[in-house]
């Protein structure tokens, strides 16, 4: 009797084919993109999708053409960060024309498509008690869709803000096998370095994509009155974490409520208050990090004359 | 997944394929030797995981419409974000787009709604050309708000929703 290896094909809906039409189109599309970074983090609330809000707008007022796409499913709020919350979604023969915010970042989340404040994101299914079986399936082939069906252009760069968690990241690698790297950021806290640690395992053993390297946020906190400097986590410093886990250490940013506020806002801080500690730390960190993707050198030419 | 006929070891091919209904698709493969024919039936689960590749069962070319996995599966989502890219209620002069969307979501979804006798017995008084339509919309709005079963009252509902 014949054994499944011998059976050519799957009796007539070739999957496989339908499977890598998909991979082709996504491919295709990927290739306009000259640099892909996906930003992660180990626990949720270390606020990743503020700092990719401000990479993203720090990049785009350098000259460079900037996308963000928010890869958090289910907690979106990248759209709202940099203000492309509301605008009316554009279908076109080529794809979604992606909103856009400040200086033309080109932005796709889910919150876009959902219909007001209290709806989340469920799918049309069998119930929902049985969705732990599939929902991570819906997940991934909207993340392939946002990627592949949205008419981003020739971006320059294309950043991807990752859902908390460690179990997500791997999920690109089918996606994106030719992601250029990726970014950490935790709390100088020791539950958030705990966690943090582990997401960096993964993207090293998982992703194989280089980790460009440990952001701290919410480094230390500045008093408003007195101008005094004082931490506000009593974890391990994060540089002498980042030489443990032998990644570069990028930056820290210090805690201002202004990044709250500005995110609130849906206008970057490094954008709205371009002198502000938190810009500051933010534009260097994003100085950096242009480095170690080692942009092409007219931009960085750009960026360094503004 | 494969389907051998074992008397010939031949590979069967897909012959039809039906569904969903009710959650459930039906695979129909035959033995290109003998024509003794199978049918794989999916249990909701299932018809879901199918679903959430994105493909065709029984083959066809890929789906082009931009985000239409998004837009076809989304429970709920903004009008200009509906399939078919266009408003599915609001501004729609044509109460059945809404049910019509309605419909196709519930086909994939899997139905098990449960019809008081009554309720049932009105849907059964609905023309037949629209029948189908509306019962899937109506147990689309049901599933919705949670109602544990479709009586008179959520059908009167719905028809007000729906202005029917």
């Amino acid at each position: 009797m014949k054994r499944y290896r011998e059976i050519a094909g799957d009796g007539g809906s070739d999957v496989a084919g339908q499977v890598g039409a998909q991979q082709e189109r996504l491919r295709a599309r990927m290739a306009k993109i000259a640099v892909k970074v996906a930003v992660a983090s180990g626990k949720g609330g270390v606020g990743k999708s503020v700092i990719v809000a401000n990479l993203a707008a720090a990049f785009a007022k350098r000259g460079l053409k900037v996308g963000a796409l928010d890869a958090d499913i289910n907690g979106p709020s990248l759209a709202k960060m940099l203000g492309a919350r509301g605008q009316r979604l554009a279908f076109g023969e080529g794809g979604l024309q992606p909103p856009r915010g400040p200086l033309g970042i080109a932005v796709v989340s889910m919150d876009l498509f959902l219909p007001d404040d209290q709806t989340p994101v469920r799918w049309t299914g069998p119930t929902e008690g049985e969705g732990y079986l599939w929902r991570g399936a819906m997940e991934v082939a909207t993340l392939r869709e946002f990627l592949a069906d949205t008419e981003w252009g020739d971006l320059d760069l294309l950043l991807l803000d990752l859902p908390p968690g460690t179990d997500r990241i791997p999920n690109l690698v089918p996606l994106l096998p030719d992601l250029h790297g990726v970014l950490i950021v935790t709390l100088p806290s020791q539950v958030s370095q705990l966690i943090v640690a582990k997401s960096v395992t993964v993207a090293k053993e998982v992703l194989k994509a280089p980790v460009l390297g440990l952001v701290e946020n919410m480094a230390s906190h500045v008093c408003s009155r007195c101008s005094a400097e004082e931490p506000l986590f009593a974890g391990e410093d994060s540089g002498r974490l980042a030489e443990r886990l032998a990644i570069p250490f990028i930056g820290r940013v210090p805690f201002d409520p202004l990044l709250s506020r500005c995110a609130d806002d849906g206008t970057p801080v490094v954008l709205s208050h371009p002198g502000s500690p938190a810009a500051r730390a933010l534009s260097q960190i994003a100085a950096t990090v242009g480095e170690a993707l080692r942009l092409p050198p007219a931009l960085v030419e750009a960026r360094e004359t503004r | 997944m494969k389907f051998l006929c074992v008397p010939c070891d031949e590979a069967m091919k897909i012959q039809e394929t039906s569904g969903p209904e009710e959650g459930s698709l039906t695979v129909t493969f035959g033995c290109p030797a003998c024509r003794r024919q199978v049918a794989l039936l999916t249990n909701p689960m299932e018809t879901q995981i199918v679903r959430a590749l994105d493909v065709k069962v029984g083959g066809g070319r890929p789906a082009t419409d931009p985000m239409g996995f998004v837009r076809s599966t989304l429970a709920s989502k903004r009008d200009e974000a509906s399939a078919g890219g266009e408003p599915a209620s609001a501004g729609s002069a044509c109460p059945f787009t809404s049910i019509a969307n309605a419909a196709f979501e519930s086909q994939a979804a899997g139905g098990g709604a449960i019809w008081t006798e009554e309720a049932a017995q009105r849907l059964n008084a609905i023309p037949g050309f629209v029948r189908s339509w509306a019962q899937k919309g109506i147990e689309q709005y049901a599933r919705e708000r949670g109602y544990p079963k479709i009586t008179i009252e959520v059908m009167e509902e719905a028809r007000a929703r729906f202005g029917m």
